[in-house]
C-alpha cells in the first residue's frame, strides 16, 4: 500500500479511539439536554470520579495480590461505574432537582459550582500530582511494509472500540426496546405532558444523569488504561471536548453525540498528522463554530422549540 | 562608576557605627538571604545549610586574615518586597558581603539596592539568565543559568549521539520552548537540520498522532524541551506504538514521578542536570560533615552556597581587603578550585563552566553521570 494512505489509516485509527472515548461522555450531556434543556457543566468532572475509582480499585487489587488482568479489569470497571453513577445521581440530587422549575441560568450556575468543588475535593482527597499507573495491557497488532509504514493497533485501542461498541448497543436497545427507554424517550418529546400522563419524570431525569455517569465512568477506566496518567484537571479538558461534540452531533440526539465524537476525534487525529500537532485544539474548535454558524442544530439535530 | 568621595564617606560612616555599636573589628559578618518562612522554605534550608558549613569550617582553621566569619540569616519568603526590605537592612545592618538571594524574582530587585550601596552578593540559586544582564559589578553566582543546558545538550547530541533524522519537540511553555530552539538552532549550525519542530499542548493526554508522525519521518533521535508528565507520556504510548527513538530532555524532567508514567520505557532516557556534587569523590569529607550535623547535602543549592562563601574568603584571604570592589576584581580575573570544580567568573559575574551535566536515566529512578 502506498505510503501516506497507511500513515492516513494509522491516523484515522488514532482518532477513532479518542474519538469513541468522547463519544461515551458525550451521550450523558445529550441525554441531560434532551431532556431538561440543560447543560450539566459536572459531569466531566464524573467522568474524573470514574478514572480515580478505576485506578484506586486496579492498585488495591494488585496490592492485594490479584493477579488475573479481565478480573481485575472487570471489577475497576463496576465499581467505577457505581461510584461514578452515585455521584451523577446525588449531583442531580443535591444541585439541580431543588431548581427545578426556576429560571434556565440558575442550574448552570451551581453545575459550573459543582464542577469546581467536586474538582477541588478530588484534588484535596487525593493530591494533585499526575498518578501515574502500572503498564497492564502492551502491544498489540502490526500490519503494512516495515520499509514504508507500520501500522499499529495496540489491543488496549481494540478494547476502547471493543467496549465502547458494546456500551453503545446496549444504550440503544435500552432506549428503543425497554419501558424505562420509553419513558426516557417521552420526557425529551414532552416533559409536562409525560408528568401528567403518570410518569415519575423525576426518576426518569434522575436515570438519565445515572445513564450518562455511568458512561462517562466507562470512558474514564478505558482512557485512564490507554493513557496511563491522570490528574483531578482532566475532567475540564474532556469535558469540553465531549460537549463540543454533543453540540457538533446535536444536542439533544444520541446518534448525533456517537458521530460527533467520531468527527472531533478523526479530526485531531488528522490535524496534528498534517499540521503542527499544537493546532489540533484551534482546528477542532474551528469546525464547531463553522457547524453551528450553517447548521446551528448540529449535524443530527432537528430545529427544536425553546424548552421550559 | 561611583565617585570616590560618596565611597570614601560610607567607609567612614561604617567604620564610626562599627565603633559605636562596639561589634569587634575581628570579626566579618557576612549576609545569608534567602526565604527562611513561606513555601520554599526548604531551598532557602539548603542555601542555609550549606553557607553555614562552609562559615563554621572555615572558622575552625582559623578564620579569614585573622577575622572571624559570622553568618546573619535574613528572611524574605522569596517575596519580591521583602526582599527589597531585607537588602535595605542589610545595608542599614553594614554588612558589606551578601549570600543570597534564592527565588530570582527576589534576587532582581535586591541586586539593584546591593549594587547601588556597594555590598557584594553571590547567589547560589537564581537561575534567571535577567540578573547578571544588566552588567553589574557586585553581583556573582555560583549556579549555572537554565539557558547553558540548551548548548551543553546540543553538544552532546553533536559529539556521541550524531543522529541521522532529528526531532525537535517542546511544550510551548518559555522554559521549553526557549531551551528546544537553542539546541535546533546549535545543531543546524553543526550541520543536523532536524526533520521535525513541533509544539505540543500541556496537559494533553494524547500524543498518538505526534508519534505516528515521528514515525513516519523515521526519526531516531528526540530532543523534547519541557516538564515529565507530558515527555513520561510521549515515552510510554511511544513504546506501545513500536517507536524506539532515543530521547533527551533538559532538567524539568528529570523527577521521580517520571519513571512512575513512563515505566521501563524511560530506560536509557538522557538530561541534563544539575551536577550532584555530593557524589563528587572529592566532597566526601564535607558530606560526612554534613551527615554528622543530621543536614541533607543532596540539595541542590548546598554545595553552590558553600562554593560562594568558599569564593568570598578566597578573595580576601588573597587581597588582603575586604572592600567588595577589589574583591570583585579579584573574582574576576582569578580561577578557584572549590566544590564545585575549578571555576571562574566572566563579565557579567557568572561561572564559566557549566554546572549541569549529562545524565543517563534509568527505570528505577537512578541515573548515571556521562562525559
Amino acid at each position: 500500500m502506498h505510503e501516506t494512505t497507511l500513515y492516513v489509516l494509522q491516523q484515522l485509527i488514532n482518532g477513532l479511539t479518542i474519538g469513541s472515548t468522547y463519544a461515551l461522555i458525550a451521550i450523558g450531556y445529550t441525554m441531560v439536554y434532551g431532556i431538561i434543556g440543560m447543560i450539566n457543566f459536572a459531569h466531566g468532572e464524573v467522568y474524573m470520579i470514574g478514572t480515580y475509582t478505576a485506578f484506586i480499585t486496579i492498585i488495591g487489587l494488585l496490592t492485594m495480590g490479584v493477579g488475573s488482568l479481565p478480573i481485575v479489569l472487570l471489577l475497576a470497571l463496576i465499581t467505577a461505574v457505581i461510584i461514578a453513577s452515585t455521584y451523577g445521581y446525588a449531583v442531580e440530587r443535591v444541585a439541580y432537582r431543588p431548581l427545578r422549575g426556576g429560571p434556565r441560568l440558575i442550574p448552570l450556575i451551581t453545575a459550573i459550582g459543582m464542577s469546581i468543588f467536586l474538582q477541588n475535593y478530588i484534588r484535596l482527597a487525593q493530591g494533585s500530582r499526575d498518578l501515574a499507573m502500572p503498564v497492564l495491557i502492551s502491544g498489540g497488532i502490526e500490519f503494512g511494509d516495515p520499509a514504508v509504514f507500520e501500522v499499529s493497533i495496540s489491543w488496549m485501542q481494540l478494547i476502547i472500540w471493543g467496549v465502547t461498541l458494546v456500551a453503545m448497543t446496549a444504550l440503544a436497545l435500552f432506549i428503543s426496546r425497554s419501558r424505562l427507554g420509553r419513558a426516557c424517550r417521552a420526557c425529551a418529546q414532552d416533559l409536562k405532558m409525560t408528568n401528567l400522563l403518570g410518569i415519575d419524570t423525576n426518576r426518569i431525569i434522575a436515570l438519565t444523569f445515572i445513564i450518562g455517569a455511568a458512561l462517562a465512568a466507562v470512558a474514564g477506566v478505558l482512557l485512564g488504561l490507554y493513557y496511563g496518567t491522570i490528574n483531578p484537571y482532566i475532567g475540564f479538558m474532556a469535558g469540553l471536548k465531549a460537549f463540543t461534540a454533543a453540540v457538533l452531533g446535536g444536542i439533544g440526539s444520541i446518534p448525533g453525540a456517537m458521530l460527533g465524537g467520531l468527527i472531533l476525534g478523526v479530526t485531531e487525529a488528522l490535524t496534528a498528522a498534517f499540521f503542527p500537532s499544537e493546532y489540533k485544539d484551534v482546528v477542532a474548535f474551528s469546525l464547531l463554530v463553522l457547524i453551528l454558524l450553517f447548521r446551528p442544530t448540529g449535524l443530527l439535530g432537528k430545529p427544536e422549540v425553546e424548552k421550559v | 562608576m561611583k565617585p570616590t568621595i560618596g565611597l570614601c564617606c560610607k567607609t567612614w560612616l561604617a567604620a564610626a557605627l562599627l565603633t559605636s555599636l562596639g561589634v569587634q573589628a575581628d570579626t566579618l559578618r557576612i549576609g545569608v538571604a534567602g526565604p527562611v518562612t513561606g513555601p520554599v522554605a526548604q531551598y532557602g534550608d539548603m542555601q542555609k545549610i550549606g553557607a553555614m558549613m562552609a562559615i563554621d569550617r572555615i572558622n575552625a582553621a582559623g578564620g579569614v586574615n585573622g577575622m572571624t566569619l559570622e553568618g546573619v540569616i535574613y528572611d524574605d519568603a522569596c517575596d519580591p518586597k521583602q526582599a527589597v526590605a531585607v537588602a535595605n537592612r542589610i545595608v542599614n545592618d553594614d554588612i558589606r558581603h551578601v549570600i543570597g538571594h534564592l527565588c530570582s524574582s527576589s534576587t532582581e530587585p535586591a541586586s539593584d539596592i546591593y549594587e547601588e550601596e556597594g555590598v557584594m552578593m553571590i547567589t547560589a540559586a537564581s537561575t534567571s539568565p535577567g540578573i547578571t544582564e544588566k552588567g553589574y559589578e557586585l553581583i556573582f553566582r555560583t549556579i549555572g543559568l537554565d539557558s547553558l543546558q540548551g548548548s551543553l545538550a546540543a553538544a552532546y547530541i553533536r559529539d556521541h549521539v550524531q543522529p541521522q533524522r532529528l526531532a525537535v519537540i517542546h511544550d510551548k511553555q518559555q522554559y521549553g520552548e526557549g531551551l528546544a530552539t537553542t539546541v535546533r538552532d546549535l545543531l543546524a549550525q553543526a550541520g543536523t537540520e532536524a526533520v521535525m519542530f513541533e509544539g505540543v499542548t500541556p496537559g494533553d493526554k494524547d500524543f498518538s498522532a505526534l508519534i505516528a508522525k515521528l514515525k513516519r519521518n523515521n526519526v531516531d533521535f528526540v530532543y523534547y524541551g519541557g516538564y515529565h508528565p507530558e515527555l513520561g507520556l510521549i515515552l510510554r504510548q511511544s513504546r506501545e506504538k513500536g517507536f524506539d527513538a532515543a530521547f533527551m530532555g533538559p532538567e524539568g524532567v528529570v523527577n521521580s514521578d517520571l519513571a512512575a508514567i513512563a515505566g521501563d520505557a524511560m530506560e536509557g532516557v538522557l538530561a541534563t542536570a544539575p551536577k550532584s556534587f555530593d557524589q563528587s569523590p572529592d566532597n566526601a569529607a564535607l558530606v560526612d560533615a554534613f551527615k554528622a550535623r543530621d543536614e541533607d547535602p543532596s540539595g541542590p543549592f548546598v554545595f553552590p552556597a558553600y562554593t560562594a562563601i568558599q569564593v568570598m574568603t578566597q578573595a580576601i584571604e588573597a587581597t588582603g581587603e575586604t572592600d567588595p570592589y577589589a574583591l570583585a576584581s579579584y573574582l574576576r580575573s582569578t580561577r578557584f578550585e572549590t566544590t564545585i570544580g575549578e571555576i571562574g567568573f566572566d563579565a557579567k559575574g557568572d561561572l564559566t563552566e557549566p554546572t549541569f551535566q549529562v545524565y543517563r536515566l534509568h527505570a528505577d529512578g537512578s541515573k548515571t553521570a556521562l562525559d
